[in-house]
């Protein structure tokens, strides 16, 4: 008991701001903050909206830059080349 | 002979599956095919000299990357003397955000929208404008989905360099598509009267 009020005493003291997010918000999308900060930030855009929103349009915005530019399949006579070169390199 | 014949196979076995990447990132770091061609060719030689120092088992998508970016940078700086000097003044966090929350031309359009509205090519044309530090980090990692830490193994930089290239590259990524937004007229410089 005494150590989960302890607990409680503890996280209580602690919060991320808006400023917070700004912060981290990159380390967040890309996955790499540890379990705390982690928490912290998701418990802040869970009652934040502001926040949660431009979280989400730059979560969007990262999807799109991948998609619009991802996929240049190179053309064939490229593809070709390569591997012709492969097969000729010493 | 045999030993060169088990070389060229072993090669072509570890590099065919990274083919199309290497081209891409090539292509999006040259900004033309031409160049592109060229630099995954000369990649792709240094590697084959090389393949005796690259250790089994271990990333050898890093490896080849480390190579395709080492061999353009060296190109690069032999053709552009001087660095790109960049004003960071206005790169803040969630600077499109914010940029389309003032903008009083978007107040009936969501700001999803506006991103899926993109032209493929302004966001290709705006990657391919980031100076060339930043374009290969973002590049690497929001592309070709590296790890922070693959990223310094390629670009052969600190951890804390990689980070805030990366971030620095993805706001003025941001700013270089919402000038183009403008440009098109997408967004005109009607503002809403801030108090």
């Amino acid at each position: 008991m005494t150590s989960n009020k302890k607990n409680d005493h503890k996280n209580r003291e602690k919060h991320f701001d808006c400023a917070d997010v700004e912060k981290y918000v990159q380390q967040y999308l890309d996955n790499v903050l540890d379990e705390e900060k982690k928490r912290l930030f998701e418990e802040h855009i869970d009652y934040c909206l502001p926040c949660d929103k431009k979280v989400e349009f730059e979560r969007k915005f990262r999807e799109i830059v991948r998609l619009k530019t991802k996929r240049l399949v190179p053309a064939e006579q490229v593809n070709e080349k390569l591997k012709n070169l492969l097969k000729n390199i010493h | 002979m045999a030993e060169n014949r088990k070389k060229q196979i072993e090669f072509s076995r570890l590099i065919e599956p990274h083919l199309t990447s290497l081209y891409n990132t090539a292509l999006r770091m040259t900004r033309n095919q031409h160049d592109a061609e060229d630099l995954v060719q000369d990649a792709l030689y240094k590697a084959y000299r090389a393949l005796d120092q690259f250790q089994k088992n271990t990333n050898f998508r890093a490896w080849i990357f480390r190579i395709l970016v080492n061999t353009f940078i060296t190109a690069y700086r032999k053709a552009v003397k001087q660095p790109q000097k960049i004003s960071y003044d206005d790169l803040e966090e969630f600077f499109l955000f914010k940029r389309l929350d003032e903008s009083a031309s978007l107040q009936e359009m969501p700001k999803e929208e506006f991103l899926e509205n993109l032209f493929d090519d302004d966001v290709k044309g705006a990657l391919e404008n980031l100076p060339y530090q930043f374009r290969i980090v973002v590049l690497l990692c929001d592309v070709e989905g590296f790890s922070y830490n693959e990223i310094a193994e390629i670009i052969d930089a600190p951890l804390g360099t990689v980070m805030s290239r990366l971030y620095r590259g993805r706001k003025l990524l941001q700013r270089y598509l919402w000038d183009y937004a403008k440009q098109r007229g997408y967004i005109t410089d009607d503002f809403k009267q801030k108090k």
